[in-house]
């Protein structure tokens, strides 16, 4: 099983409460099951007994988890928890074993088909293209991040192969990728394309544009936790003459509803609403001030569940 | 019980009418995270492929209403009701033995009201020690509560079990810091204390729910003390030839009235161990840190005092760097690969006793671990100093024991009623911060004499049908 490759996360998590403060599933339900450590013991409970991955309670925990890698980032000894839960994930699937939910899901997911369009040496991946004329831009859907987190590592891999085709044909050796989730799953996966997140790609030609407005960046699971914490974005949006404001508590708390799951709202339509709600009942303190997020998912989810909610991608809020 | 039993699910039906059907879970999922707290024989025995009993209905609620309806609810069916915090208890406190409800009170997560004049907070015990912190450090303030578990236990969870933090040498214990209580007593009525801990209008009543590990009630609210933020906070850390000596300096600050925040001593074999694996300070002896916080002039006089006292005594200065490591890196030594893990067992022979008694504790512990089980190591250090004596984290630890859970944990409690009726006899109390729970319950009498009756007698009164926490406490268990 896969989960035995993440035995020192199965032994380190499962009797160890110490970021269990920043699990946003496990705020938001207070569910011990919702929790590293939770997970961390069905795992260890599934590993000493195989018959047990066919638990559905079982199953239900893994396809819960947020995937945040808060948790992971605040441990001091960084134990990967979300790796076991993908590991966990995986094992589900190659057993026949994933709900319905999960399966629609990934059929849908597996017909991504992917063009290019356009002139020019960079090839552009979001959706605000009007921000990077003279480039191309590819289109098409998810490029296999969200299959894989789902636990399909093959369909995963088969749309990343036409994903890296399309890319090739495109014959563009810069690669500039909006969504955070597609950012980290492909900055290391096409050999000899450079990818580059777009505030990075932005960044050196930004200028202030606009007067100076209050706005609150809600931080990228993703880029903080996944991907090193890349100060690109703040300095964009202060270079584009955005003033920042604290959200929140604390720096440390994830409050990117589910980015890092990719498709949780798909999937956990009612958790998400309640990571929603929290994001809302935390906005109260910071009256009128525009949020901006990295990722059109997270605009989306948060949009979805308060249509008044005012939110923008980073890139819209360049061009607005 | 079992989900395949038809008074299950009309048990069920009635606490979903209590406190909504989202609110209660029966899932194995979560059963299973509730059958384990932090105690190591459940964690021991699920490391050896044993089942720790779940609960069979775990159930959030919202209010103080909606427990006194699920307490209600328990006293009709005569079932079990096991309060649950953060679950991070080290003494099997919030483990539901015999099954029945788990009244986990992470929901009630509420700060409401931050009252700038008293310098108090009121708040939802259910609410994450981190999360209550931050909250209150944004209006400007600090509860100045900093235990290891700070993200791991609820406020209603240090209320519990007379937890503290690594502060509390200043600014005390969670009983030093609580003003106030809502509870919901076992028959389902929601009384308050009184607002102030200081008064002559008769026994404290706090004081009776404090340490009370939700065998006499459920506490849902407190008022809590808040403090300024300090101007500054500086630490020191000496080292001393044997943990005589640092003892003797230890006490000599905190007898001459002089204010440290914290005070931490850790005995050789700790000094060698852990100090070094976690801190890198690799020296023979006894480490000492200490520190003081407020205005800093102020700040500045006492730890010069303090080093002074220090001097006095044969020692190697390891200055400020040394003592603000130790504070940097505080929590470090309970995560995971730092702290004790299974497959060893190890165990925290917590004790506190005067100055007088302390060291006497000290080895009288030492020497009964060493003499009786020679594969265990025995560690410690103080901490949480007093004007009149210490604490002694102690603790032991079994890199091998016997793979049979069963052997493994005869073994363990062996240690433990050794060692904790030797520490008794010199002049220990047991514990100082970690609860009785299910661990301690059989030293309960030992501890108390003839004392204990009063408290069988309380528990009797007002939980007539037993249904508050069953077989902890060393109160009576289900049936009995």
């Amino acid at each position: 099983m896969h989960i035995e490759n993440h035995l020192d996360v199965i032994n380190a998590c499962r009797f160890c409460f110490m970021c269990r403060h920043l699990d946003p599933v496990g705020n938001v339900t207070f569910r011990e099951a919702d929790t590293p450590r939770g997970r961390a013991l069905v795992a260890d409970r599934i590993r000493m007994d195989r018959a047990e991955l066919a638990n559905a309670d079982f199953i239900d925990a893994f396809y819960r988890s947020a995937l945040s890698a808060a948790n992971r980032f605040h441990c001091v000894s960084h134990y990967d928890e979300t790796g076991l839960a993908l590991a966990a994930r995986r094992d589900i699937v190659e057993a026949g074993l994933a709900p319905e939910r999960v399966k629609a899901l990934a059929r849908a997911l597996e017909k991504a088909v992917f063009a290019v369009t356009g002139k020019g040496q960079t090839l552009y991946f979001g959706g605000t293209p009007a921000l990077y004329p003279g480039c191309k831009v590819i289109t098409g859907g998810d490029p296999g991040k969200a299959l894989e987190i789902l636990g399909f590592a093959d369909a995963a891999k088969n749309v990343l192969a036409r994903f890296s085709k399309a890319v090739a044909a495109s014959k563009c050796k810069t690669l500039v990728v909006a969504e955070p989730s597609s950012y980290d799953f492909l900055k290391d996966r096409l050999p000899g394309v450079k990818v580059v997140h777009c505030a990075e790609f932005l960044l050196p030609s930004a200028v202030k544009t606009r007067r100076t407005r209050k706005a609150v960046y809600l931080e990228s699971d993703i880029l903080r936790n996944y991907c090193g914490n890349p100060s690109a974005p703040r300095q964009l949006l202060q270079k584009a003459g955005f003033t920042l404001v604290p959200f929140g508590t604390n720096d440390e708390e994830s409050h990117a509803v589910g980015e890092g799951a990719v498709v949780y709202d798909a999937l956990n339509p009612e958790l998400s609403d309640k990571l929603c709600a929290r994001v809302y009942a935390l906005a109260a303190d910071v009256g009128k001030a525009l949020f901006i997020t990295a990722s059109a998912s997270v605009r989306d989810t948060l949009r979805k569940h308060n249509p008044k909610f005012d939110i923008a991608t980073l890139e819209e809020a360049l061009s607005s | 019980m079992t989900p395949k039993n038809y008074l299950f699910e009309m048990i069920r039906s009635e606490l979903a009418w209590a406190v909504g059907d989202d609110h209660v879970q029966t899932n194995e999922a979560d059963r299973l995270g509730h059958s384990i707290d932090y105690y190591w024989v459940p964690e021991c025995w699920h490391d050896r492929g044993q089942k720790p009993t779940p609960p069979d209905f775990v159930v959030h609620p919202g209010s103080a209403r909606e427990v006194a309806e699920v307490l209600k609810i328990a006293n009709t069916h005569k079932i079990p009701v096991i309060p649950w915090g953060g679950g991070s208890g080290s003494q099997g406190g919030a483990l539901p033995i015999y099954g029945g409800i788990v009244l986990d009170m992470k929901r009630m997560n509420k700060v409401l009201e931050i009252d700038p004049v008293s310098m108090t907070v009121t708040a939802e015990v259910g609410i994450n020690t981190q999360h209550l912190e931050w909250q209150v450090e944004k209006a400007g303030y600090s509860t100045m509560h900093f235990p290891a578990s700070i993200a791991c236990a609820t406020l209603g969870g240090f209320i519990a079990h007379r937890g503290t933090g690594v502060l509390s040498t200043k600014y005390g214990k969670i009983e030093d810091m609580i003003m106030s209580l809502e509870v919901v007593t076992p028959t389902g009525e929601i009384i308050n204390t009184l607002p102030v801990p200081r008064h002559a209008s008769g026994p404290a009543l706090t004081e009776l729910y404090l340490g009370s590990e939700g065998t006499l009630g459920v506490v849902t609210k407190a008022v809590m003390k808040i403090h300024p933020v300090p101007e500054s906070r500086k630490f020191h850390a000496f080292l001393f030839k044997t943990m005589h000596d640092a003892m003797t300096a230890g006490a000599r600050i905190m007898t001459s009235r002089l204010r440290p925040c914290v005070i931490r001593l850790y005995d050789e074999p700790e000094t060698a161990k852990l100090i070094k694996r976690v801190l890198g300070i690799d020296r023979k002896g006894a480490y000492l840190v200490f520190g003081f916080d407020g205005p800093e002039k102020i700040v500045d006089l006492e730890l010069e005092e303090a080093c002074k006292i220090c001097r006095a005594q044969e020692h190697e200065d390891l200055g400020t760097e040394a003592g603000q490591t130790w504070w940097d890196h505080r929590y470090k030594f309970f995560y995971p690969p730092y702290m004790f893990h299974l497959p060893q067992a190890f165990g925290t022979l917590d004790t506190v006793a005067t100055f007088a008694n302390i060291e006497k504790v000290y080895w009288a512990m030492k020497n009964v671990v060493q003499d009786n089980f020679p594969q265990a190591t025995f560690i410690g250090h103080f901490s949480h100093w007093y004007d009149w004596g210490c604490m002694l984290y102690a603790r032991f630890i079994i890199d091998e024991p016997p793979q049979d859970p069963g052997e493994a944990v005869a073994l363990y409690n062996r240690i433990w009623d050794m060692a904790i009726r030797a520490a008794i006899r010199e002049g220990g109390v047991i514990n100082e911060h970690h609860g009785v729970g299910l661990k301690l319950g059989r030293i309960m009498r030992d501890l108390y004499g003839p004392a204990f009756k009063v408290l069988e007698d309380i528990k009797r009164t007002l939980d007539p049908n037993n249904i508050m926490n069953p077989g902890k406490m060393g109160f009576p268990g289900k049936g009995a």
